[in-house]
């Protein structure tokens, strides 16, 4: 089945999905991860980027097309079978229960009946949440939250995460660190991740960027590739401006946006 | 480990039950007076209060997961409104056609018939919803009351009396022969749900959580959902309405044992038996050798620890 | 002169005429009865014809089941009432609201309360009902029934002799009057039974509890030993079925061993004329 030289662990093909009768929301997407990717999934608010990822796991079904797991039918798979392989995070977490953050990171303990190979003071080591291991939930900030909630992914074993807007809300501190953590993941345990942003700069240090528009896929690939000024016009229909760092890194600018206001007053 | 010390209490409270009493019966050598109200009496009736407990412990424990709601309570998805009402019938028209058996079975069937209701209309789109099933249950709730009250109006006083002493709680016609039936229940509810805790862990984080985690949502939603209904019906059908236990008893708990749904039902189980043993013992001795209804007494020493349960902080949380 | 004597004369008639008519010192025409017990003396009086609405508890003798109802004890419908256009509305103090009969007042309507509650002071509470409904003389007649009765059955006459001949110890035989078995109700004091019982020269077990028909524990009944056991007949209810299983838990209880247990009506439940022949039904079984 797979006759590429890296296999794909998440592959789309054709998939069609509505949510109300009559109209598509999902337009006939198709793309796929490689291993080890690191993937960000681009667009503006209500484009479709939950959608795809909760397509991507299974907790909506398409409509049309096929959705392939390591090569396996999504759907076909037994569903503790995939939770090994795949995890999901969502974007509100409801972080109101007094769970503590061992409790919380032993439940990626609940797909297995013998313990996987990764144990959950190894993963808190990985994430640098030994020492806060007893603490409950609803006293940690927001950044060590969803920290939280990745060791329990780690736990969990998926070689695939889904992050649904991860960074929203959490301060630009916390988004740096959340980012390099999962770098870090990635290099230690080949995890690819898929993360849902609207941020287009932050789209800026994934391998791969895929922007989404209304249900469709307008470009894949290379970020500097996929981040043009066509391109973002299209699917945030704003002016940008692709402008080149000190350091030779890309960084995308509006300020075209405010400075056509600027010569309207004058 | 905290479940053996749990247990250790529990087993205490019973043996204080069982042997204080209105009046006091020492362990040793007994009258045969003394044996017959200890064999007879006693024991049955205190067994028949930790069973209660157990399953409305364990049922508010469970429920306060699947709902989200910290206020949750076996008796806001109005099954036990319906058990009453069925119950009421039953009694108001002196229904007998299954002996001693008719009120409980008929309370039974009402919860069970209720639970499926509410079920029923919670359902959208394939599963359970807790926002449909709260509102259905509250509403339902608030009609069979209605109803309750409806027939109480119209009917004499002998029989009304005899209704409402039931529905308050009334532990006093515990005997052997229903012992076997509401264990059965009880412990198939308990241990349907007891199963389920990681399942339930996940549900309280979120649905798409559980997804992730391997669990199908609506299924375990809805074994939660049957589990809950069988206990409360075996509550109701044992010994009428008692309220509070199912709505303290979790909180209370999850103070002593954390949130970990396969440490707090059966803990939760625990201490609702032992309250429960404990007011029974004082609807029994407070007035002797007149009886009040269990419920009052859980409810007297439930709400002001409720009241003073909120003026803490993040108690509220599941 | 003889003119104005007829004038005088034809005035003082119609004076003394309309003092009648006025009806204040007539008897009642048309009297409703707020509670059972009350309607049965009404109508052991004689007065079922007057009687021009009861409550839907009224029901016996049968021709009261066929009056005119005006609702429940605690709920009487006061529209219903007035409706009826009374002359007399006679009303119990324990059985019906005080706001209600105070209301009635405040409507100009004649009351009477009946205050009576407890055996011995049935005869009276008829002598005075029967003052009021102008039915004097029956009144007294029927009352004077009713002493005699009791007269008959007091303890020396019926109940020492009889009842402990064989114990010889002089303490009388414990008895409980059961209203409903599961859950124990049992007559406490300040009712008809335990008046009774007590009359009869028995002991009711249950003359010490807080109120008149408690919830009693079955532990309790156990240690007390009542050598009798009197369970009261529930409208529509076969006794012996609703009592089997609980008859079997007390089976060490004197009175079960020996079968001593009497399945009485439920004449003593009101403090009606019918309380004679609820005596006479205990001192049956106690012999």
């Amino acid at each position: 089945m797979s006759s590429a030289s890296k296999p794909y662990i998440l592959e789309l093909e054709n998939v069609r999905y509505s949510y109300e009768k009559g109209s598509l929301f999902i337009h006939d997407l198709s793309f796929s991860i490689p291993e080890g990717g690191f993937i960000g999934l681009l667009g503006a608010n209500g484009s479709g980027k939950s959608t795809i990822l909760k397509l991507a796991c299974g907790i909506l079904k398409p409509l049309a097309g096929r959705i392939r797991l390591w090569g396996r039918d999504l759907l076909a798979q037994n569903s503790r079978d995939r939770a090994k392989l795949i995890s999901y995070l969502p974007q509100t977490l409801d972080i109101s229960v007094p769970f503590t953050v061992r409790e919380l990171v032993s439940m990626g303990l609940y797909p297995y009946d013998i313990p996987p190979a990764l144990s959950v003071d190894e993963a808190l080591d990985m994430v640098g949440l030994r020492d806060k291991a007893g603490a409950r939930l609803t006293d940690l900030s927001g950044g060590e939250r969803r920290r939280t909630f990745i060791c329990m992914t780690l736990v969990q074993g998926a070689g695939l995460l889904l992050l649904d807007e991860p960074l929203a809300n959490l301060d630009i501190k916390y988004q740096i660190e959340l980012v390099k953590l999962l770098k870090n993941l990635r290099e230690l345990r080949n995890i690819a991740v898929i993360m849902a942003l609207h941020d287009i700069n932050m789209a800026l240090q994934f391998e791969n960027v895929i922007l989404i528009k209304d249900g469709n896929l307008i470009g894949s690939g290379r970020p500097d590739e996929v981040l043009s000024q066509r391109m973002l016009k299209q699917a945030f229909d704003v002016d940008v401006e692709v402008r080149r760092s000190a350091s030779q890194g890309i960084y995308i600018s509006y300020d075209n946006n405010f400075a056509e206001r600027r010569s309207e007053r004058n | 480990m905290r479940i053996f010390i749990l247990v250790l209490v529990a087993l205490f409270i019973f043996c204080c039950a069982l042997f204080l009493g209105p009046q006091i019966i020492t362990p040793g050598p007994l009258s045969a007076i003394e044996r017959e109200i200890l064999i007879s009496i006693r024991l049955p009736r205190v067994l028949v209060a930790m069973l209660m407990g157990m399953a409305l412990g364990a049922s508010g424990a469970v429920l306060q997961g699947i709902l989200r709601n910290p206020l949750a309570d076996p008796y806001i998805l109005g099954i036990s409104s319906g058990a009453s009402l069925t119950a009421a019938l039953g009694i108001i028209g002196g229904m007998s056609f299954l002996g001693s058996f008719t009120v409980p079975v008929l309370a039974f069937v009402g919860a069970l018939v209720t639970g499926g209701i509410v079920g029923v209309m919670g359902w959208k789109r394939g599963g359970l919803w807790p926002e449909r099933l709260l509102l259905a249950g509250v509403g339902l709730s608030f009609l069979f009351s209605a109803l309750l009250m409806l027939m109480m109006s119209i009917s004499t006083d002998e029989g009304l009396r005899r209704a409402m002493l039931w529905i308050f709680g009334d532990l006093s016609m515990s005997e052997w022969s229903r012992i076997p039936w509401g264990l059965a229940f009880v412990a198939i509810g308990i241990v349907l749900s007891a199963t389920r805790a990681r399942a339930l862990n996940a549900l309280i984080l979120g649905d798409e959580f559980a997804h992730s985690l391997g669990f199908s949502p609506q299924r375990e939603r809805f074994i939660l959902f049957v589990s809950v209904g069988l206990l409360t019906g075996a509550s109701v059908s044992l010994g009428g309405m008692i309220g509070f236990i199912g709505l303290l008893i979790p909180h209370i708990m999850r103070f002593f044992m954390g949130s970990d749904s396969r440490m707090l039902i059966p803990a939760s189980a625990l201490g609702g038996g032992s309250l429960l043993c404990i007011a029974d013992l004082v609807s029994r001795s407070v007035l002797p050798p007149m009886e009040l209804p269990a419920g009052v007494v859980t409810a007297i020493i439930g709400a002001p620890y409720f009241l003073y349960l909120l003026r803490k902080k993040d108690v509220l949380s599941i | 002169m003889k003119r104005y004597f007829i004038i005088i004369i034809a005035l003082l008639i119609g004076l003394s005429y309309s003092a009648f008519a006025g009806g204040s010192t007539a008897s009642p025409q048309r009297i409703i009865s707020l509670a059972p017990n009350t309607t049965e003396i009404l109508f052991a009086l004689g007065l079922g014809d007057r009687i021009v609405g009861v409550t839907t508890f009224c029901d016996y003798p049968a021709e009261a089941k066929a009056k005119p109802k005006i609702g429940g004890m605690s709920n009487p419908s006061l529209e219903a009432v007035v409706s009826l256009r009374p002359d007399l509305v006679v009303v119990t103090e324990d059985g019906n609201p005080k706001e209600f009969w105070e209301r009635l007042r405040s409507l100009n309507i004649k009351t009477y309360v009946f205050t009576e509650r407890r055996l011995k002071e049935l005869p009276q509470g008829i002598r005075e009902l029967g003052a009021v409904v102008g039915a004097h003389q029956e009144a007294v007649k029927l009352a004077a029934g009713i002493e005699k009765a009791i007269g008959r059955h007091e303890s020396g006459v019926g109940g020492q002799g009889a009842g402990n001949k064989c114990q010889g110890s002089g303490t009388s035989k414990k008895v409980l009057f059961i209203v409903w078995p599961e859950p124990l109700i049992v007559a406490g004091p300040g009712t008809a039974m335990d008046d009774a019982i007590a009359l009869l020269g028995y002991e009711n077990i249950a003359h010490g509890a807080a109120t008149a028909y408690p919830k009693y524990s079955i532990e309790e009944v156990l240690r007390r030993a009542p050598d009798v056991l009197f369970i009261g007949k529930a409208t529509g209810m076969d006794m012996r079925e609703v009592s089997q299983g609980f008859l079997k838990r007390l089976s060490l209880v004197p009175a079960v061993r020996n079968n001593k247990i009497c399945y009485v009506s439920d004449n003593l439940y009101r403090l009606a004329p019918r309380v004679v022949r609820g005596i006479e039904e205990l001192a049956e079984c106690l012999k």
